[in-house]
């Protein structure tokens, strides 16, 4: 059961459902019947992508699920890649498939976009990342995708002792729409940090999943994820930290706050720990609930609409993750995208 | 380190199982295996009416249809249920109406149970014994009731399951399967087919009941699943507090225990659950030990009811149990406190649900794991919020403490929020015992062993002091044997 299986065989009956545990929350079968006509090529967008305004040093383009298929970088290579996964058009289906190899010591920066110019669409994209040896990845993505889209991004990502992995991903959802990551961690000085916004308003739907299995001893995680849900918007949060037997030493830390804005919204949680070594320090926390009265009174007191007061807030709230992004020009471009969301919503509060 | 090499060590040695042994009388056993004739002859064997008959009946047709669910983290051999006998009484006559009565090996096997209650005391008719009222299930039938009396003169109905069916069917009829449905889950619509006895409690409205009431199970006969089915009633404003321990003989046989409990609660009634599980966990290298798949749940039907469960889960080779509140009622509350403790081959998949579904209602959950040995000990739980459950709130807290290598602490809980005002909280850990305050602890002059059992209990305090007084005695130390010598 999987949406790449579907794809190929053009046979809705083989998406996951909610029957699946793995997708409970997520439940792609209801949401397609019908799987598309598969999607013819795509033209070169004449738009920017998000990520415009910073100077990469190489642009990868992929359309309808046709484009680059590997992306390598030499040992103690530096690079700052814009990835823009782009579907243009109406009620198809595609799937794309990208690797991407850092030898040893390797630095990349990698700008990653998924924009839906098209609409309707059912997507599925699979990234497979290696790192090599003390190589560092540092992943923002921005998911732009219509409300009317199915779509499912998953990376598998392989670090080696001492590689670093920091991910940010933010989110206004879709119809459906999931960000899967694997990370298979090796202990050994690695470390992952693995963050996420999301912001969603009228019916979409956003699922952010995360497996972060550590094999090997003295290894760290930091995750963090926050959002907020207005309307009849619905937020799925699934983490999981493995420990496997002899991973001592092991820090993992999850972190999952939402806020939710309306009484026809929903958040669905679930953080999970699965632990075989005893020498560990693992804990995570989960809150789901309103904006603060009192900060919104204080605000208000000062002359600030009611209005104005909660899209501070929400958006203050979205800010503590993505000041974790440290490259400065690339957290300024997620500052951007958060305060163009105008992310306030009565909805009648 | 040599603390750790120590402590693998003494896990293994530390199966002995306290209450190993078998009483022997003459059981009474239905034919083995299970079919459309079985449930018949228990359902006449108890001489029950009709419309009882018909309830099973339709249970085991359903219960063909089902599968044996497969979602918790726990393995076992499948189960073959045509090899069990679902029916076993002791071959006395049951409900004898003075102690004397009571065949003289029963009271001995309460006496070789060595527990700190004096339950004992009042089933042997001491005088001046304390005020516990004892419901004793002796494999599936229950074979005495005490002070039925002193309770009845405040209207309070504590009796056993298969009697409230002959002499109170109106509250049966009213109130069993409303709160765990027939066909709620594969065990559960099993139980209802063939659930040989149990407790039965009625709380008159505004009635507080005079003294805990309190039963012990015991599995006894070999290969024997025992179906208890329990139902409790608190009417308006009533108040009733129900103690349940279990403990179990030394057996080769995997037997299995498939319980349903089903608590109502009314208008501003409370019901308060406690439970200490000991059943024979297996031996040495995981083999026998009981199966432990049990259906708890609570529906606060009236507004401002409570229900309060607790529970010291130490003993069984696999736990599956999820004691649950529906709150229904407005202002209702939910409480859920629980330790968990495996040891050698153990697995326990435990937790609880709750289901807001009324305003302003609260629930709080407080779950504390140990694994030691080559266990697994799971926290699995559920916190839903209904559109319509304004101003809800949850908070849960869920502490592991793993001890040894080979053991494993998982934690799988599921958060539902679907409404602007609720507000919850889910907090998690897992960690070893802190070196730090063990060498703290220890420099004050304890054994290892001394500090260890110290650490232990202020991990598991908060629980333990949710039992009411004489149970917690008991629990504190069933905790302390428990992992006696498990640690370092």
């Amino acid at each position: 059961m999987s949406l790449s299986e579907a794809l190929k065989s053009r046979d809705a009956s083989l998406l996951p459902s909610r029957r699946d545990e793995a997708w409970r929350y997520t439940d792609l079968r209801a949401a397609v019947r019908v799987i598309p006509e598969p999607s013819p090529l795509g033209t070169v967008p004449t738009t920017l992508g998000p990520f415009a305004a910073i100077k990469a040093d190489r642009s990868l383009v992929i359309i309808n699920g046709r484009g680059p298929e590997v992306l390598s970088l030499d040992a103690g290579q530096v690079l700052c890649v814009e990835l823009r996964l782009v579907a243009d058009r109406h009620t198809t289906s595609h799937q794309s498939d990208l690797r991407i190899d850092l030898a040893s010591g390797a630095q990349l920066t990698l700008l990653e976009s998924h924009e839906g110019l098209g609409s309707a669409y059912l997507s599925s994209a699979n990234l497979t990342i290696h790192l090599a040896e003390g190589a560092s990845l540092e992943r923002v993505v921005i998911l732009d995708e219509p409300s009317d889209a199915v779509s499912v991004i998953t990376a598998d990502i392989t670090l080696s002792p001492g590689a670093s992995l920091k991910q940010t991903v933010l989110t206004k959802g879709a119809m459906r729409q999931r960000f899967e990551t694997q990370v298979t961690h090796p202990g050994g000085g690695a470390n992952v940090r693995l963050d996420g916004v999301y912001m969603l308003a009228d019916k979409c739907h956003a699922d952010l999943t995360t497996v972060v299995n550590h094999v090997g001893p003295g290894g760290t995680t930091d995750q963090l994820t926050k959002g907020a849900v207005r309307d009849a918007s619905r937020a799925v949060f699934q983490g999981q930290i493995q420990v496997t037997p002899g991973a001592d030493q092991t820090d993992a830390r999850m972190g999952h706050h939402a806020l939710i804005l309306s009484d026809r919204a929903e958040i669905d949680a679930k953080p999970e720990l699965e632990i075989f070594a005893d020498d560990v320090s693992c804990a995570h926390g989960n809150t789901v609930g309103a904006l603060d009265e009192d900060a919104l009174f204080y605000i208000c007191s000062r002359g600030v609409p009611l209005e104005e007061a909660r899209a501070m807030l929400v958006q203050a709230f979205g800010l503590e993750v993505i000041d974790r992004i440290e490259t400065e020009a690339v957290r300024q471009v997620a500052q951007a995208w958060l305060a163009g969301l105008g992310a306030g919503g009565s909805d009648g509060l | 380190m040599a603390a750790v090499k120590q402590t693998i060590d003494q896990v293994e040695q530390l199966e002995a199982y306290e209450h190993g042994f078998v009483t022997d009388i003459a059981q009474d056993f239905a034919p083995k295996g299970l079919s459309e004739d079985i449930v018949r002859f228990i359902s006449a064997k108890k001489q029950e009416p009709d419309w009882m008959l018909q309830w099973r009946l339709e249970a085991y047709a359903r219960w063909l249809a089902m599968d044996a669910p497969d979602w918790a983290k726990v393995s076992f051999p499948k189960i073959d249920f045509q090899d069990l006998y679902f029916y076993a009484a002791p071959s006395q006559k049951a409900g004898p109406m003075s102690l004397d009565e009571v065949d003289p090996e029963l009271l001995k096997t309460y006496a070789k149970l060595g527990i700190p209650l004096r339950e004992q005391e009042v089933l042997a008719g001491v005088q001046g014994a304390p005020r516990y009222a004892v419901d004793a299930v002796f494999d599936s039938v229950s074979v005495v009731t005490t002070f039925k009396k002193e309770l009845a003169e405040v209207g309070v109905i504590f009796c056993s399951f298969s009697e409230a069916v002959r002499e109170h069917p109106e509250l049966v009829k009213r109130y069993l399967g409303t709160v765990v449905p027939t066909t709620d889950n594969y065990y559960a619509c099993l139980n209802s087919a063939v659930f040989s006895d149990g407790s039965f409690v009625y709380v008159p409205p505004g009635v507080r009941c005079p003294m805990e009431l309190s039963t012990y199970f015991r599995i006894n006969a070999q290969n024997t699943g025992q179906f208890e089915r329990t139902l409790i009633i608190a009417d308006q404003g009533a108040y009733v507090s129900y103690l349940e321990g279990c403990t179990a003989p030394q057996r080769d046989e995997n037997q299995l225990h498939a319980a349903v409990v089903e608590l109502v609660v009314l208008d501003d009634a409370e019901i308060k659950y406690s439970t200490v599980q000991n059943w024979y966990p297996g031996d040495a290298d995981g083999k026998g030990g009981i199966y432990n798949f049990v259906t708890k749940r609570a529906d606060c039907r009236g507004d401002r009811s409570k229900v309060s469960w607790t529970q010291v889960e130490t003993g069984s080779a696999v736990t599956w149990k999820y004691p649950s509140c529906v709150l229904r009622g407005d202002d209702s509350v939910g409480e859920f406190y629980s330790i968990a403790i495996t040891n050698g081959h153990q697995q326990a998949d435990t937790g609880t649900k709750m289901i807001h579904l009324g305003k302003n209602t609260r629930s709080r959950i407080i779950s504390k794991g140990i694994s030691a040995g080559k266990s697994s000990n799971t926290y699995r739980g559920l916190v839903s919020a209904h559109a319509k459950a304004t101003g809800t709130r949850n908070f849960t807290q869920c502490d592991s403490l793993l001890i040894g290598k080979t053991s494993g602490a998982h934690t799988v809980p599921y958060i539902e929020a679907r409404n602007a005002s609720s507000k919850f909280e889910h907090e998690a850990t897992t960690t070893r015992l802190s070196d730090d305050q063990l060498f703290y602890v220890m420099q004050r002059g304890l054994s290892q062993e001394e500090a260890v059992q110290l650490l232990v209990n202020g991990f598991v305090r908060e629980v333990l002091q949710e039992l009411p007084m004489e149970f917690a005695v008991e629990a504190q130390k069933l905790v302390a044997i428990s992992l006696e010598g498990s640690v370092g």
